[in-house]
């Protein structure tokens, strides 16, 4: 694990418990998540975002997010959920709304969308629940 | 007979499912409409900007830098969209790799900050991109900057100064689009051209401006802002795939240059 990324995991940590008002430990503990699965793409050289979106999750309910993203670039979409939540499945789609092939990884709770856009603008990131039962999850992406 | 009509039935029903079910899934207008669009997350980076406009050449970074700015603005609208602006100086100053210009801005950076009375980590960020400016630690001063903008918004939402934290990231789009507009005219390429097509980032921002409270909103400088947003909007809805040609990224450093204009040497704003 970078140095970076211990630094950025620690920070989460010690924001949980500074700024416990505005994010739940839950988040915080799938934001830990998510920074452990966007962690081996920093080792291939890409940089991560400082933001991330916490939320909860229900099983066949897709979260959305709106991105806007570079043409050239290459992203990871990189996400983290917590117990009851047993697999969770994360995609992109353009701004017409039809999905893009991504390269993708998933792992029970954890999973990443990664893609190069042929076209600078809009885009959405969805999170799905697969099952597990309702829970909190968080993203984070790379780019490079 | 009619057994068999029903199996027959049954298996055109499947075979149409499996046909649909080949198609890429789609999400409806509504869906797309109600998607979360949030600050940290759904507006990009300067250095996102510049890692894609890198790709097919390395522009000439240093020829992109800009006079020092003042630093006594008293007008907080003011001062939160050149503190923008200042960090996309900063991204540019870090990727040609100049450690004197990162210190520059960071000093000016910190400057500015303490104008709206954010907090005091600040101070302790500012240590921080002189130390990786001195050590030539490129990609972590990058890192540095981004937690910079980040830590400003945090404090101005800590000071409930919500409304400003829109205008940092305002600043920063609009001085980053300037910068890179202007080394693509230099060095014009499709490829490059590609990154200045953003229609629903623009789209966002004149929402967001459009939620400020009355009371700032109707500061001379913000109404100047969004206005000329309306023109900028038009510039960078290219279709989408389709590369801007020159004098379409003419256009927009144009626009992008007044608005930078503006918001740096305004002067009567409240």
């Amino acid at each position: 694990m970078s140095l970076r990324l211990s630094i950025l995991l620690m920070s989460v940590l010690l924001s949980g418990a500074s700024f416990g008002q505005t994010e739940s430990d839950r988040d915080v503990k799938a934001r830990k998540i998510a920074l452990e699965v966007a962690g081996a793409f920093t080792n291939d050289g890409f940089k991560m975002r400082d933001g991330h979106w916490c939320g909860a999750l229900k099983p066949h309910d897709l979260a959305l997010i709106a991105v806007n993203l570079y043409a050239g670039n290459q992203y990871w979409f990189s996400i983290g959920a917590i117990d009851p939540a047993r697999k969770v499945a994360v995609n992109v789609y353009d701004e017409t709304g039809k999905q893009v092939t991504t390269e993708n990884y998933s792992e029970g709770e954890k999973a990443a969308a990664g893609f190069s856009p042929t076209s600078s603008g809009q885009y959405f990131v969805s999170v799905d629940l697969i099952e597990g039962n309702e829970s909190n999850f968080c993203l984070v992406y790379s780019y490079k | 007979m009619n057994a068999l009509v029903r199996v027959g039935a049954i298996a055109l029903l499947i075979g149409c499912c499996v046909v649909i079910g080949a198609a890429p899934p789609r999400l409806p207008p509504d869906q797309m409409a109600k998607a979360v669009r949030n600050d940290a997350i759904s507006i990009p980076t300067p250095g996102e900007l510049f890692a894609a406009l890198e790709k097919p050449g390395k522009p000439d970074w240093s020829g992109q830098y800009r006079g020092p700015i003042p630093t006594t603005y008293r007008n907080r609208a003011q001062i939160a969209l050149n503190l923008g602006g200042l960090i996309a100086d900063g991204f540019v100053a870090v990727e040609a790799k100049d450690s004197q210009q990162v210190k520059n801005i960071g000093s000016d950076i910190i400057k500015l900050a303490k104008a709206l009375g954010v907090s005091e980590n600040l101070l302790r960020r500012g240590n921080s991109l002189n130390e990786f400016a001195e050590n030539d630690e490129w990609d972590a001063l990058q890192e540095e900057l981004e937690a910079t903008q980040n830590e400003v918004k945090f404090s101005m939402q800590n000071h409930s100064d919500q409304d400003l934290v829109i205008l940092v990231s305002v600043g920063g789009w609009v001085r980053g689009t300037q910068v890179v507009s202007a080394a693509i005219m230099q060095n014009y390429d499709e490829r490059s051209a590609k990154v200045l097509r953003q229609p629903a980032l623009v789209s966002f921002i004149q929402t967001k401006l459009n939620d400020i409270s009355p009371e700032l909103g109707s500061e001379p400088l913000l109404k100047d802002v969004k206005e000329k947003l309306v023109d900028v909007e038009k510039l960078v809805s290219f279709p989408a795939g389709k590369a801007p040609s020159i004098e379409d990224v003419r256009k927009v450093n144009a626009a992008v240059g007044k608005m930078m204009e503006t918001i740096q040497n305004k002067t009567d704003a409240k």
